[in-house]
């Protein structure tokens, strides 16, 4: 099987409508990485590429960050035809796994926030994380959820520090959209507020 | 389906780019993304806003519902219904809760909608501070800055003049505390449905080039003043002449030849339902 450009793509679309309307509802795109198999240019994750595909072209810009970087830019553009830029210039910075330490904080802190005016010239940030699960570590609220719900990520960094820094103006800010190496597909918009449930439990001990 | 045409009648590179304004306006709640509103096979200002979200959400599994007015078989849903299914074959529906996608023009159905729907609305101008203010380079500065005063005043001429706020359709809703949003014109019977509603709510202004969207779960308080409570319209006493439904929105209709004033269901398939169950349960 091959991957359709059309019908996959738009199964792609609804899952990253479905989680980010409703962010902590983690999506599977594990049946539509399938079917990229064997189409896997300078080792990056079948589902980045997968998200590349569906929101990339002509139109946009983006930025890559990870070990070979430059390859990947340049297969990307060579899928999409969208245009690699510097970070605070790009519409998408796409962070790989081997991406190091300290680029989440980095692509964070130099993406495009937008504009008061216009807040949906922001960046987007897609990233390839340790395993994403259901949990209790990260307490979500915010528009999309009812009360509030928990996701465990396995993501080192300070990157929630900095992310609240970066969207403290709503409705300036950038949006986030993870995915683990088993395809599952979680969203955080610049509305979501994220709560780590660590800092609770330390109050509490104190 | 008519495999002349491309699946759901756009090509990729016109889906990408309103699913990229989508997912900015779900990001954003009640913010107006620009895009770059395709020429349709139908005019605009006649559902081409909501057609092209459909049309870019839309897969071979979806079930369709569109409504206008609340009626599945008025001149423009068939329209939009026939267009639709014949670029993706898609199964049609007029049962609200059979439907994947519900495209709506100025309604939103009486049976609550689920997680797994998503509501696609028709708006024809969804600048809510247009009323007063024609520059949209003006309006935008107004939204950037939480500036409302305006909207408020509106309101509150209207209740000089009237003695109560007369908006009657789109009655402008304060989204997530921060943007004033028209929620398309919708009676006002309807606003409160989009307060914390469990489905997806995608607005779309085809004419205006404009894409909003209000997340599930999303705060929507209708703009009033503490003296003046926001009220929609009161149906007390009134039932459906067909189905005898009370607290739905109801048409006034009245009888030429008699003189007599009667209601009924304006969401119609909801009524064909009402009937269709109490005929099954032996009532008649």
């Amino acid at each position: 099987m091959k991957l359709d450009v059309v019908h996959d793509l738009q199964s792609v679309y609804r899952k990253l409508v479905d989680s980010t309307s409703r962010p902590g509802l983690i999506s599977d795109l594990g049946k539509e990485a399938a079917l990229l198999d064997g189409e896997n240019p300078a080792g990056c994750s079948r589902s980045i590429l997968l998200l590349a595909l569906t929101l990339l072209d002509p139109e946009v810009t983006f930025k890559v960050y990870g070990g070979d970087a430059e390859a990947f830019e340049k297969e990307i553009n060579q899928l999409t035809f969208a245009k690699a830029v510097q970070a605070d210039k790009a519409d998408y910075l796409i962070l790989l796994k081997d991406a190091g330490a300290g680029s989440l904080e980095h692509a964070i802190e130099m993406a495009d926030p937008g504009t008061f005016i216009n807040p949906h010239k922001s960046a987007t940030i897609i990233a390839e994380t340790g395993i994403i699960t259901e949990g209790n570590k990260l307490l979500l609220s915010g528009p999309g959820i009812q009360t509030s719900t928990g996701i465990n990520i396995e993501l080192a960094g300070n990157w929630i520090e900095k992310r609240n820094e970066k969207n403290k103006e709503y409705p300036t800010g950038v949006d986030l959209v993870f995915v683990d190496r088993n395809h599952q597909l979680l969203s955080l918009p610049r509305t979501t507020q994220i709560t780590e449930s660590r800092e609770v439990e330390k109050e509490w001990v104190m | 389906m008519n495999n002349a045409y491309n699946f759901a009648f756009f090509d990729e590179g016109s889906k990408r780019e309103i699913r990229r304004a989508t997912l900015k306006a779900i990001a954003i709640p009640g913010y107006q993304v620009p895009f770059a509103s395709r020429e349709m096979p139908i005019g605009r200002g006649w559902g081409t806003g909501g057609l092209q979200l459909t049309l870019s959400l839309i897969g071979k599994e979806d079930v369709l519902k569109v409504i206008d007015q609340g009626s599945d078989e008025s001149v423009n849903a068939v329209s939009i219904k026939k267009l639709v299914k014949d670029t993706t074959g898609v199964q049609i529906t007029d049962h609200t809760s059979q439907a994947t996608i519900i495209q709506s023009r100025h309604r939103i159905p009486e049976v609550p909608l689920r997680t797994d729907q998503i509501l696609v609305l028709q708006v024809p101008l969804p600048e809510p501070l247009r009323y007063f203010e024609p520059s949209e380079h003006e309006t935008k500065k107004l939204h950037a800055e939480k500036e409302y005063s305006g909207a408020w005043l509106m309101l509150f001429e209207q209740i000089m003049k009237y003695g109560s706020m007369t908006t009657g359709a789109d009655h402008p809703v304060m989204v997530h505390g921060r943007y004033v949003m028209a929620p398309s014109p919708i009676p006002r019977f309807d606003n409160p449905k989009m307060d914390e509603n469990e489905a997806l709510i995608l607005l779309g202004a085809g004419r205006e080039k404009k894409i909003y969207a209000v997340p599930p779960y999303t705060r929507i308080v209708s703009l009033d003043f503490e003296d003046y409570p926001f009220e929609g319209e009161s149906f007390h006493g009134k039932c459906c002449r067909l189905c005898g439904s009370e607290g739905v929105f109801l048409d006034e209709l009245i009888d030429e030849a008699t003189g007599e004033t009667f209601y009924q269901c304006n969401d119609t398939s909801y009524c064909c339902e009402i009937l269709n169950e109490a005929e099954k349960a032996g009532v008649n």
